[in-house]
């Protein structure tokens, strides 16, 4: 379970990037995310949904301990992030879309070093990757290096790399960004098998269609603050538009009370 | 420490299977010493023996004097003498790289001569350097005439040459082969060690951190149990690993450099390679290894810092400046080790180097070199930590 009260993150502002901003006289500060509270829990699927730039990304490093919270709280399977940083990421795995591999190594190899690095036994290791690598047809490329494979299969090597672990809380950052079609269905066929297994699971995503796909609860975040918050039946429920594009982009425009 | 060493061991196999580092680390410091003393060595050699084996194209005005010196110039096979010129053509020659030289006998030389004065001999040549082998040649001939007249003179006048030799000096160089040599290439070798130390953690440094972070894979480590002091140690391991091995490579290379030499005599030849016996060789690498240390803290500092490698590369280029300049002045004439010349990183380096290396290093001095080192490093590595440890430098992006 992932539990999130009150949750700050500001980022203090250079002067190029207040320049960048405006007129160089504006905030030194910004807050990413403002004050933000929410519950992702076990065997069900939370979906973080805003616009480019609206801190879905900072409130993922916050939770994965990337970045420290600047006020609030982040537990993580009963853990706290600020504390207990170590036990929260022996317990994380961690996904963007962006996220690039050690092109150097091969997937035998960089499978390895992460499993090393969670403090994996050898005969747990050897279990699970020839489970993983059999699930996702990775044994023909298994002794390549990273840097001569395709997309598809780099996509792969992340999943593994990501799941060796077996973590119970996973978050995915935007993870079917710029992927090809059967690549974001495979990233999407992972996340809903977390859920059956029973995993927390918190992604973040601008695309609706993946929302209404996968979401069990969702929050919409704008400019660090959360516009809604709540199942995805209940966000269906309250909706004041015809389509769920239609309503994301009512409620980002509608004004604060 | 687990932890550390996984890490270690996978940056380590990664950085081996990057080319750049490969290059900057194994290729450069084995091939250059070779390259550079067998080029050197070729291309002096050879200027030597032409210098020495050319016929002299000498000017001669006689005024009708000193002709026993004109007979001496035409008897020697070595010689191309050209007559019959003015002072200026002869000047202009000389000028123009036509003449080695232009010789002109004062008008009075031979009354000069026979009146037991002085005669006036002027010698024009072109050279921008100390050493010419062509105007010593001239030169040679010149102070063999000068002998042949200075004799003549003793004989007529009864006189023992060995009478104006008022004072019988008698020189006696009492430092060995090996510290001659140190004192010549002595300064030279520490300023290449230190620089292969700088170069050969370079590309490493810029890869495991702004390469790292470029590529987006620095964040995925992140999320790993692993501590970032951890992650940092097991980068920093590697990035000095690299340097010493890039300079203990250096040392392999100027190995090879040495015994290709064919030219060198053979007693030159083993007091060179004395410099490079067991003990001398560990000395220098306990000192780099500090220095390392210490270069490995700033470009990983540095290359955190950057947005990407090529942002990286350009900010630790000017680096490179700041190193050289301490490991130059290591090499000045009269520079020595010294309580306070031991307190100064790199140039530390550079002069304890040279006296390793002509075998008198003092055991004080030595110490306070490694006390400054050490330290030096160990700030190198907290303010690295630091650096590591701040979300902001960590994540800021291109």
């Amino acid at each position: 379970m992932i539990v999130v009260e009150d949750l700050w993150k500001t980022f203090k502002l250079s002067r190029q990037q207040k320049r960048e901003r405006g007129d160089g006289r504006g905030p030194s500060v910004i807050h990413a995310v403002a004050g933000i509270s929410f519950t992702c829990q076990p065997g069900r699927i939370f979906s973080l949904l805003g616009p480019n730039g609206a801190g879905k990304t900072t409130a993922l490093r916050l939770i994965a301990t990337l970045l420290k919270p600047t006020k609030g709280s982040i537990t993580v399977a009963g853990y706290d992030v600020r504390t207990q940083s170590q036990e929260v990421r022996r317990r994380l795995g961690f996904l963007t879309g962006t996220t690039k591999l050690y092109e150097r190594l091969t997937p035998n190899e960089l499978v390895r070093y992460y499993a090393n690095l969670h403090g994996m036994e050898r005969g747990a290791f050897d279990k699970r990757k020839e489970e993983l690598f059999s699930i996702l047809d990775m044994h023909d490329f298994a002794n390549r290096r990273i840097g001569k494979l395709s997309s598809g299969m780099r996509q792969k090597v992340s999943i593994v790399r990501t799941m060796i672990h077996d973590p119970d809380i996973l978050v995915f950052d935007e993870p079917t960004v710029g992927l090809d079609v059967i690549t974001s269905k495979n990233i999407i066929e992972l996340i809903r098998s977390c859920k059956e297994a029973g995993k927390t699971v918190i992604f973040s995503t601008h695309i609706m269609g993946e929302v209404s796909l996968l979401s069990d609860d969702l929050a919409i975040i704008y400019n660090g603050e959360l516009r809604f918050k709540g199942t995805h039946e209940e966000f269906k429920q309250q909706m004041q538009t015809r389509s769920l594009e239609a309503e994301f982009i009512r409620l980002l425009e509608e004004p604060r009370k | 420490m687990k932890t550390t060493f996984t890490i270690f061991k996978k940056e380590l196999i990664d950085s081996i299977r990057d080319r750049r580092t490969l290059m900057a680390m194994v290729v450069i410091p084995l091939v250059m010493f070779p390259l550079l003393i067998s080029i050197s060595s070729r291309v002096i050699m050879s200027h030597v023996k032409k210098a020495k084996e050319k016929t002299l194209e000498i000017g001669l005005l006689t005024n009708d004097n000193a002709l026993d010196l004109r007979e001496m110039l035409k008897g020697n096979d070595a010689v191309r003498l050209i007559e019959y010129i003015t002072i200026e053509e002869g000047r202009s020659l000389v000028e123009q790289d036509s003449l080695d030289a232009f010789i002109v006998i004062d008008k009075g030389f031979d009354r000069d001569v026979a009146e037991q004065k002085q005669g006036k001999i002027s010698m024009y040549y072109k050279s921008a350097e100390d050493r010419d082998i062509e105007r010593d040649r001239v030169e040679e001939i010149l102070e063999d005439y000068e002998e042949k007249l200075r004799s003549a003179r003793f004989e007529s006048l009864g006189l023992d040459e060995a009478i104006i030799q008022t004072v019988n000096l008698s020189k006696h160089n009492l430092a060995s082969i090996k510290e001659r040599v140190a004192g010549v290439i002595g300064g030279f070798l520490p300023y290449l060690f230190i620089i292969f130390c700088f170069t050969g953690s370079m590309y490493p440094a810029i890869d495991l951190a702004a390469g790292e972070k470029e590529r987006g894979t620095l964040e995925t480590l992140l999320t790993s149990p692993a501590g970032k002091f951890q992650i940092l140690m097991g980068k920093f391991g590697v990035v000095v690993l690299t340097g010493i091995l890039s300079a203990a490579i250096s040392i392999v290379g100027l190995y090879i450099g040495i015994i290709q030499m064919k030219e060198i005599p053979a007693e030159l030849l083993n007091s060179i390679l004395g410099i490079l016996e067991a003990e001398s060789i560990v000395l220098l690498l306990t000192l780099l290894l500090p220095l390392t240390a210490f270069f490995a803290g700033i470009l990983l500092s540095v290359s955190i810092l950057a947005k990407s490698f090529k942002e990286a590369q350009s900010m630790l280029t000017p680096l490179m400046i700041v190193v050289i300049v301490p490991a130059f002045i290591g090499l000045m004439p009269g520079m020595e080790l010294t309580p306070k010349t031991a307190l100064i990183p790199i140039l530390n380096v550079s002069l304890a180097t040279k006296s390793i290396i002509a075998g008198n290093i003092n055991g004080a001095l030595l110490a306070e070199a490694y006390v400054s080192l050490f330290a030096i490093a160990g700030l190198s590595l907290y303010s690295c930590s630091r650096v590591f440890g701040n979300e902001k430098s960590v994540f800021r992006e291109a």
